[in-house]
């Protein structure tokens, strides 16, 4: 199997590697957003693993549990956590990364008292706060060390600063492949699909990152050969998609997708980890402060990231594609429209939009897109 | 446009079966219109004036002579008891926003995103020179946000550091363990906090922050959550219910928003001893009080005289509501020296405390409530975890109704629809 193919068996099939993992005898901590320092828990010798909801999975379970109303993509975790989806996670840390994911930690604890014949594995909450202020990052730094501590917890071993050096520069060369692969996007033509970016990035949160890095070196080797992607350029804006559905759907109506802001897209590979000075300082650092955590932007920080993003990838036009219940990123979306149109780029607004696309869902999306990618092929030849 | 009455407005009440509207929750609806008048012509005469969410330190503006500052969270109920919700939000819509946007919180930048002072209720929101809120959703960043740019002003958010799932019966011990009930390393932060607001304020308007008002505020407000709390005790012990469910939230809000100061205490002495004298008396709301309900959620401001169609038809009475209760339980604090920590303590899980399903079930088994009718508003993430209150009372033996609609927007409202369900959830779970 070539290297975009495992990459892709693995997107597709989240827990391989995790699995094999175990049965050699390791751990595996899985982790929610990207607001988790996987290099610390690497460091502390387990396996991180990104954990992602499933649309094809359902909500029957977590239905009975919470209200509907919240993002999607984490009742989908809940749904798996309590179907035993995730049964080969040993251990659980949940960020404070947005009040979905706080909720997700306390339905934990509270589906534990109501029916106490649930059982998840043990959790920690790294409280991540919300600001970039100096005091926040004293706040962080607390985090920090509490994390520390209880991955030293779970595995029987001190975090050295230099195992968390180590597992800081194998994260830094993955994003640097990794905009490598973005690269490859932004060319014109495109020589990757969206779906095909989706796949490559999204299986570095599900495997190791050395085997990872193999991976990508390897693919970028050959990456001169990818055939040209001719679909018509864009870029897509609003919620974190953890599946290539919506994707899919896109580039089946002759498009490309050379770029997206999400943390399971091209935003990932964003701020590498400082790796001079103190490697805990570094990652206290990195997670308070990097610019491309979605939370901590202004509607105005949002705007320029999503302009200036859509303008490195050359896209001819954006698509805004909002989950219902996930209304940070709608408020972010008059603005950003706006600014996309005052640089000549077109946008249409997918809101409210189902987790799980029904076959009449599909339908209304792809004729809009459609319709879309028609008028933007009009205005090139134009 | 009708134009409704504000909160606390007593002329809408119909006919109840015995009790009269309270004088103080009256008096205290009209000290409120007055406060606010003297406000607007306050910052008209260039005094500094703060819009702020409802958990956050009052205290510390009152403190700094006695800086005005309006809640969000009232100004949203004032906006939509004017039945003005639905107009605003049509507005917003017509500039992009999703239709399913948040209500609570967003009237009052809807409002403000309009700049017509003719349109808002009480004469126009002055123009604040500060806003203020923790940041416990995640939509408070953006509405904040684009609040500070409609009001040219800065924003001061304070963090909002995950609370511990649950406290066993924190209500038992928040006035004198606030420290270890609400924990050191969440305090330290908030303390900092208000020490970097303080002397924000100190810098932008000039005025001084005086430690020994504070101590007195504190002070204050302990006297007059006491009484709160010998108000909520008696309401509860107390049948048939002395107090319509209307009065005690436009009396207890109302006066809320004045804790710290000795007009405050007064009263809800005088609150007090009102409700007292109707207990002693055996006036009623309903004198045929048959079920007693519990209100889960936000007041319904645009429709408090909701509750009172179960009365008419059930003996039904709507006995409490978290905003009496919290009174009761949430705010008095013993500042064993450090008023600034005790403080800090009362206003960072505020939010959270009410929403905690133990609490609430203990409530209802304090008023011996038949059944609980919960408000969820579906597009406020603060409503997610209802669930779990209705497990919790329903695994104690109090059937729960959830409703869903929303406390502020009018507009989706279905009264035939939602008294229908009362009324089977009354006749098939609540009757004895
Ligand atoms: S989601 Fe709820 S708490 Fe958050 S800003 Fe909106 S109304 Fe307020």
């Amino acid at each position: 199997m070539g290297p975009l193919e495992t990459m892709k068996k693995h997107y597709e099939q989240r827990d391989v590697a995790a699995q094999k993992w175990k049965k050699q005898g390791g751990k595996v901590v899985g982790y929610v957003s990207d607001d988790c320092p996987e290099e610390m828990i690497l460091a502390a010798g387990l396996f991180p693993f990104r954990i992602s909801g499933d649309p094809a999975s359902g909500t029957a379970e977590t239905d009975k549990y919470t209200e509907s109303f919240y993002d999607p993509s984490v009742r989908s975790i809940l749904n798996m956590l309590l179907t035993g989806k995730y049964d080969f996670l040993d251990y659980l840390v949940i960020p404070h990364a947005s009040d979905s994911i706080l909720k997700l930690y306390h339905q934990l604890w509270w589906i534990h008292r109501v029916d106490p014949s649930k059982q998840f594995p043990p959790l920690h909450l790294f409280d991540i706060v919300h600001t970039r202020f100096w005091q926040t990052g004293q706040y962080v730094r607390d985090q920090v060390r509490a994390l520390k501590e209880k991955l030293e917890e779970w595995s029987g071993k001190e975090i050295t600063a230099s195992a968390l050096a180590r597992a800081i520069t194998i994260g830094n060369e993955n994003k640097a492949l990794l905009k490598q692969v973005a690269a490859l996007r932004a060319s014109e033509p495109a020589h990757l699909s969206g779906v095909e970016a989706l796949q490559i990035i999204g299986s570095s949160m599900v495997m190791l990152k050395e085997e990872h890095n193999k991976l990508l070196s390897q693919f970028l080797k050959g990456a001169s050969q990818l055939p040209a992607q001719e679909g018509v350029r864009l870029f897509i804006e609003g919620s974190d998609l953890d599946n290539s559905q919506f994707y899919e759907l896109v580039e089946s109506c002759d498009a490309t997708i050379v770029g997206e802001n999400s943390s399971w897209g091209n935003r990932y590979s964003d701020d590498p980890v400082d790796p001079s000075g103190d490697p805990f300082e570094a990652i206290a650092e990195r997670y308070h402060l990097r610019p491309s955590r979605p939370r901590i932007q202004s509607i105005e920080q949002r705007v320029a990231y999503c302009v200036r993003s859509a303008l490195e990838a050359k896209a001819q036009g954006v698509i805004f594609f909002l989950y219902e219940w996930d209304p940070a990123p709608s408020w972010d979306q008059p603005d950003q429209a706006k600014a996309l149109e005052d640089k000549g780029i077109p946008s249409l607004s997918f809101n409210m939009q189902k987790y799980a696309m029904s076959d009449r869902d599909r339908e209304t999306l792809k004729k809009d897109v459609k319709q879309f990618v028609a008028s933007l092929s009009k205005k090139k030849k134009h | 446009m009708s134009a409704a009455k504000g909160v606390g407005d007593q002329s809408k009440t119909g006919p109840v079966k015995d009790a009269k509207p309270l004088k103080s929750a009256m008096a205290a609806a009209q000290h409120q219109k007055e406060w606010f008048k003297n406000a607007q012509e306050r910052v008209r005469a260039g005094e500094p004036f703060c819009l702020a969410n409802a958990d956050t330190p009052h205290e510390i503006f009152l403190a700094m002579d006695d800086i005005p500052i309006v809640m969000m969270q009232w100004w949203s109920a004032i906006i939509s008891a004017k039945q003005l919700s639905g107009y605003y939000f049509d507005r917003m819509g017509d500039k992009g926003y999703q239709k399913n946007v948040c209500r609570y919180c967003a009237l009052p930048l809807a409002c403000a995103i309009e700049q017509d002072p003719e349109h808002e209720p009480w004469g126009g929101l002055p123009k604040p020179t500060l806003l203020l809120a923790q940041l416990s959703c995640d939509v408070h960043t953006k509405v904040f946000e684009l609040l500070a740019r409609a009001y040219n002003c800065h924003f001061f958010p304070f963090e909002y550091p995950a609370p511990a799932p649950s406290y066993p019966r924190w209500w038992e011990r928040l006035e004198d363990d606030w420290e270890e009930v609400i924990g050191s390393h969440v305090l330290d932060l908030r303390v900092e906090e208000t020490k970097a607001l303080i002397r924000y304020l100190e810098v932008s308007t000039g005025r001084q922050f005086s430690h020994k008002t504070l101590l007195e505020i504190m002070e204050l407000e302990n006297e007059q959550e006491e009484y709160f709390k010998k108000i909520r005790n008696l309401i509860a012990e107390t049948r048939p219910c002395p107090v319509s469910l209307r009065d005690q939230l436009a009396a207890t809000m109302n006066l809320q928003w004045h804790r710290g100061t000795q007009w405050a205490v007064d009263h809800t002495r005088m609150f007090y001893e009102e409700v007292k004298e109707k207990a002693d008396k055996g006036e009623a709301v309903c004198k045929d009080e048959k079920i007693r309900l519990m209100w889960i959620g936000r007041g319904l401001w645009h429709n408090t005289a909701f509750y009172q169609y179960f009365e008419e038809k059930y003996g039904a009475v709507f006995t409490n509501s978290m905003y009496l209760s919290i009174a009761a339980d949430g705010y008095i604090r013993h500042h064993h020296g450090d008023p600034l920590r005790a403080l800090a303590s009362r206003h960072i899980y505020m939010g959270y405390c009410l929403r905690d399903p133990e609490w609430q079930l203990n409530e209802a088994k304090r008023y011996g409530v038949n059944g609980a009718v919960m408000i969820v508003a579906s597009n406020c993430i603060d409503s997610v975890g209802n669930m779990f209150i209705k497990m919790v009372l329903e695994q104690g033996g109090v059937p729960v109704l959830p409703i869903y609609a929303d406390v502020v927007d009018a507009r989706e409202w279905k009264d035939e629809e939602i008294k229908a369900q009362v009324s089977q959830f009354i006749e098939e779970r609540c009757m004895p």
